[in-house]
């Protein structure tokens, strides 16, 4: 560690070396600290974690009863010992609350002035932060299992949510007019989960419960771009397009990592695979049985700015911890009492938060440094001269 | 909020790893002394250290070992000349740690064509692994004076040579390969084509029903073995020594690599030995 900081120093070394190196060793250490606690609101389970891009700061939850949290994760009180409070809440006595249960919560990418829920209840609703009312309501003839905003880069204006349903159609709505854009049709089942790629703004993932996983490209009016195959068949042939299956059963699961070079799948045939977003190839990284018994999205993370990439995946009711390109299982984060349902991934503090079915956010965090020698020493001796008093 | 129940074992193992990983980053060469693990089989721990040296052509030398050893746990008596001895792919994982590389060093082998992968009907996971000589011989020693013999000695010297797939396609028989429905339709008749839909068939080792039939009762004798005993779990050195019933024909190592590669039971590091208990899901 001194080496690094004296290569930086020096100009010897690339300062995003000292940064990778100590992202990677937090990354690795996460554990439960008794320091650090998130205030428990939720009544139920909690089935969504959203922390915005912009500072950090501001962190989203959906519960199984409809009520959306908002939550403070910094600590501004110069104590170790921190409880992140909920700012404010869109509880049970709110007139437009969610009737059932809120599947997916997301900023709005910009910044933290609007925030987006879809829910059990077929509906899409935008709310503005402040004042927590309803902006905007898209409502939906099928289940919604999951809506995945837009993440732009700052320049561009667009801002799509997508919406995947019970209808083997996806949704592009558009939040200026309020109407539904554009219709993604190829899937021949449920759209379990869809991701928007961080690298090309018009490039689309979804996974459906045919067990199949397209790309799409929304700016071509024709179909997908390709359909994921684990095997790696031969690509020429079309009449094996149709027969390309991801998982041997239904994939709930995706997330791109964040150069949105490949993208990770996990299917209830318990396996996750990595793949390569440009070319479609399976990489065959073997991560061996990922328990998957979900029967809607999982939703899972992948860490940031690290020079070993981690998947962090629920698993019953653990987190595992995968290396993405290697596939080893690094650790299992024990800690809930119940099935884990999300996690979510603090880039700048490397910290990992998860919530799960016992109505718990859980902050795992990264073990800090011990304590010098010497500050160790002078602890000790003023112990003993008090106790020989 | 603490988890009560840790065992120091798995909390040492996961440090263990921890560690190898953060040397990674921050030296750029791994440490020796806490890289390596105990593996449960000694067969397989050349295979790690030669590995480790990122030796690729000692990797696949020590897979091609690793499956020789697999398939010397099959009994001689019962293997006539008819079968070819049949390792499963992920019996392989029992033996070494790193599955990725297992894959890619199986895959290099096929593509030079030591060794031939077969989908087997049992389980939509399990790949059978024969090696290519045995499997040509014992099949054209089966077809020698049939009818078949010809279409057979075909398909092996185009078929097998060029297409790395464990399933074949009706259009690329017919124009690829030049076989006609006649000799696609004796192809089946001697097993080495099973149908799949209607067009496509698996490729499949000729014979092998039997091996199916003892590998699927074995594998449900040893599982329940470790059902019934208190709290669904067993030493490996205790269930070694087991006395099998007739219900298992192959050697109880045999069926130990499978479960503990299929995941189907969990292995736990103890004091005592690998502990190895029922995965229920």
């Amino acid at each position: 560690m001194l080496g690094f900081l004296f290569g930086r120093q020096t100009g010897l070394d690339d300062p995003l070396r000292l940064k990778r190196a100590e992202s990677t060793r937090r990354a690795l250490c996460l554990e439960l600290n008794p320091d650090r606690n998130v205030e428990r609101i939720h009544g139920n389970g909690i089935n969504t974690i959203d922390i915005e891009v912009i500072e950090g700061r501001y962190m989203l939850s959906g519960g199984a009863d409809g009520v959306v949290v908002i939550y403070d994760l910094e600590n501004h009180s110069r104590k170790p010992h921190y409880t992140c409070k909920a700012v404010c809440t869109v509880g049970r006595s709110s007139r437009h609350v969610h009737k059932f249960s809120v599947e997916t919560v997301q900023w709005y990418p910009h910044d933290t002035g609007m925030f987006i829920s879809s829910s059990f209840d077929k509906t899409m609703k935008v709310w503005d932060t402040e004042t927590l009312k309803l902006l905007l309501y898209f409502p939906c003839l099928f289940l919604l299992w999951n809506c995945n905003v837009y993440l732009v880069p700052l320049n561009h204006l667009h801002c799509l949510p997508s919406v995947g349903t019970k209808n083997p159609k996806v949704q592009l709505c558009d939040l200026k007019s309020g109407s539904c854009i554009q219709v993604l049709q190829g899937h021949r089942g449920e759209v379990l989960s869809v991701k928007w790629s961080p690298r090309y703004e018009y490039i689309l993932a979804t996974a459906s419960t045919d067990s199949s996983v397209r790309l799409w490209d929304v700016r071509r009016a024709s179909g997908s771009l390709f359909t994921l195959d684990q095997f790696n068949g031969d690509p020429s042939k079309s009449s094996s397009e149709a027969a390309n299956t991801a998982h041997n059963g239904r994939v709930n699961g995706l997330c791109f990592t964040g150069d949105g070079l490949f993208l990770l799948t996990t299917g209830t045939d318990d396996r996750m695979r990595l793949w390569e977003t440009a070319t479609g190839k399976n990489t065959l990284v073997n991560y061996g049985k990922v328990v998957n018994e979900s029967r809607k999205g999982l939703k899972f993370a992948v860490s940031q700015g690290c020079s070993l990439e981690f998947a962090f995946v629920p698993c019953g009711s653990s987190v595992a911890v995968y290396a993405v390109h290697s596939g080893e299982l690094v650790t299992m984060l024990k800690g809930h009492y119940s099935n884990v349902d999300c996690c979510e991934f603090h880039p700048d503090y490397q910290e990992l938060y998860s919530g799960g079915k016992d109505s718990n956010i859980l902050a795992w965090i990264p073990t800090p440094r011990p304590p010098d020698i010497e500050e160790e020493q002078d602890s000790k001796k003023v112990c003993l001269s008090v106790i020989f008093l | 909020m603490w988890f009560r129940n840790r065992s120091y074992a798995a909390e040492w193992r996961t440090m263990n790893r921890k560690r190898a990983l953060k040397c990674d980053t921050f030296c750029g060469k791994r440490g020796r002394s806490g890289a390596a693990e105990p593996l449960p089989a000694a067969a397989g721990g050349g295979g790690v250290a030669a590995g480790d040296r990122g030796d690729r052509v000692g990797g696949a030398l020590d897979i091609k070992a690793s499956l020789e050893h697999i398939m010397s746990l099959l009994p001689g008596k019962l293997w006539s000349d008819t079968v070819p001895r049949i390792a499963l792919k992920h019996q392989l994982y029992s033996l070494h740690r790193d599955r990725t590389r297992v894959d890619r060093h199986l895959n290099e082998l096929r593509e030079q064509g030591d060794v031939l992968m077969f989908q087997l009907g049992f389980d939509s996971e399990s790949v059978a692994v024969v090696f290519a000589a045995d499997f040509k011989a014992k099949v054209l020693a089966a077809e020698v004076g049939r009818a078949t013999q010809g279409p057979v000695e075909k398909f092996l010297n185009t078929v097998l040579a060029s297409c790395c797939d464990m399933s074949v396609d009706e259009t690329k028989m017919l124009q690829e390969f030049l076989f006609a429905d006649s000799e696609i339709t004796q192809l089946v008749k001697c097993g080495v084509l099973t149908v799949k839909d209607a067009g496509s068939w698996w490729l499949s080792i000729p014979n092998s029903g039997r091996f199916t039939k003892y590998f699927i009762q074995g594998r449900k004798a040893v599982l329940g073995m470790i059902r019934k005993s208190k709290y669904s779990e067993m030493l490996k050195s205790d269930l070694e020594g087991r006395q099998t019933t007739s219900r298992v024909k192959f050697h109880i190592q045999y069926h130990i690599h499978d479960i503990v590669g299929a995941e189907l039971v969990d292995c736990i590091e103890t004091t005592a030995g690998v502990l190895l208990r029922f995965a229920d899901s």
